[in-house]
């Protein structure tokens, strides 16, 4: 792994876990946590994806344990970025965001099991709350489950892949040129 | 021996192994075990919220601390799952979750990021791993200061995050794309930096202040990787007989 990389993946963790800040100014019902993936595996390919996610990961959980088992999660966003970025998905909003809505029916699709047997669906409090209603709309539990991760993922990740593709094309052309994957993504290469 | 001496590969050890025992013993007896376990843990001398900055004061009141600061990180979890599941359930899982969450309170409290770079370092893992963990943990709360300083710039600017659901993803996007490109600006900056300190992929550091690491703490982390297995390879068995 080149050094440019190896500096790229705590950049782009910490993308993720600062991105926060900017939901909270806005109250808007996302956690933007796979950006850092999305855009490490966009601009370096899905070995910086991969580990750029288990950082993410890694450092979220000392913030909250109830975040490492979805490390899986995280992994599968990566090689759904790599298929995206190959596919130069990143090159317009009409491409991206149903490409978004795609891996957040994937994104709730797996963190369902997990949410489900290790946590009986209360990892957050919005999720566990989207689960009630779910339970209370006749839903089976796993059923109601999947209902809670879905509703907060499907947006979540329509809206992350979005911001992706304007900090692609808000890259000056030289810096974008220094990643491998960053200019085909957009579908300039 | 207080838990901020104890090797950073053992409070690792420990914080992997009481969660995994709580999922693989019998509920609610097991789990309740391993909960008081890691309660005890969170009174033991030497735990602080160092990462956070609360609970400078000495003495009884700073261990006070991290115990409670594990019962309010652990507490909506039980609300919600009240409202999910019914009493046994809420019960088991809960006192799993606790067990999870004190642990993890228990371990940010005690582990020093510094000592476990130097820890894996003299391990003989690749410093780069070490410079991951150490660079992103330092890296979050710079970006998350950075990001607040956007927040409030575009605020002077006449930004408003109110509004309908497009007005905010605007919004959203004049304060997020600020702070992403400025951060992938420093990615040259740290490369360079990096290759001027002589950390190249491959390249072995020497450790400068290695953790002290005695052969009874490496024997209890292989004791524990044991009793993990063997108490799941015993339920599995006790659960389903051939």
């Amino acid at each position: 792994m080149s050094i440019r990389f190896l500096a790229l993946i705590p950049v782009a963790a910490a993308i993720s876990l600062a991105l926060s800040a900017a939901v909270d100014a806005v109250a808007l019902p996302l956690f933007l946590d796979t950006t850092g993936t999305i855009l490490a595996t966009a601009l370096a390919g899905p070995g910086v994806g991969i580990a750029t996610g288990i950082v993410t990961s890694a450092v979220n959980t000392l913030r909250n344990p109830t975040f490492w088992p979805f490390v899986v999660v995280q992994l599968i966003v990566a090689l759904y970025a790599w298929v995206a970025a190959r596919a130069g998905l990143f090159r317009s909003f009409r491409t991206a965001i149903p490409a978004g809505l795609g891996l957040g029916v994937i994104a709730s699709l797996t963190s369902t099991p997990i949410s489900y047997l290790v946590f009986g669906c209360t990892t957050t409090g919005g999720i566990a709350l989207t689960t009630a209603l779910g339970k209370a709309l006749g839903l089976p539990p796993l059923g109601a489950c999947f209902f809670g991760s879905f509703v907060s993922d499907f947006g979540d990740k329509a809206v992350t892949f979005a911001l992706v593709t304007s900090v692609l094309h808000g890259l000056p052309r030289r810096t974008a040129a220094r990643f491998p994957w960053a200019l085909r993504a957009i579908g300039a290469a | 021996m207080t838990g901020s001496r104890l090797h950073p590969f053992t409070l690792l050890a420990i914080a992997g192994a009481l969660p995994a025992l709580a999922w693989i013993l019998p509920a609610p007896d097991g789990a309740a075990a391993t909960l008081v376990v890691s309660l005890v843990l969170t009174l033991t001398p030497g735990a602080r919220l160092g990462l956070t900055g609360i609970g400078a004061s000495p003495g009884w009141r700073r261990r006070l601390v991290v115990f409670r600061m594990a019962l309010l990180t652990a507490a909506p979890f039980w609300l919600f799952l009240l409202l999910l599941h019914d009493v046994p359930t809420t019960i088991a899982t809960g006192l799993r979750i606790t067990t999870m969450v004190a642990t993890f309170v228990w371990l940010v409290a005690v582990l020093e990021p510094a000592r476990l770079v130097e820890a894996m370092v003299a391990a003989g893992w690749s410093a780069s791993i070490a410079y991951l963990l150490a660079a992103t943990l330092s890296a979050v709360p710079v970006l998350k200061a950075r990001a607040q300083r956007i927040v409030e710039a575009q605020r002077c600017r006449g930004l408003s995050p109110r509004g309908g659901i497009p007005a905010r993803l605007r919004a959203l996007q004049a304060l997020a794309l600020p702070l992403v490109l400025s951060a992938l600006h420093e990615v040259d900056e740290r490369a360079l930096a990096l290759e001027t300190r002589g950390l190249v992929p491959g390249i072995r550091r020497t450790p400068l202040a290695p953790p002290h690491d005695p052969a009874a703490e490496r024997a209890a982390r292989w004791a524990l990787l044991l009793v993990c297995l063997f108490t799941l390879v015993r339920r599995l068995i006790v659960q389903h007989p051939s």
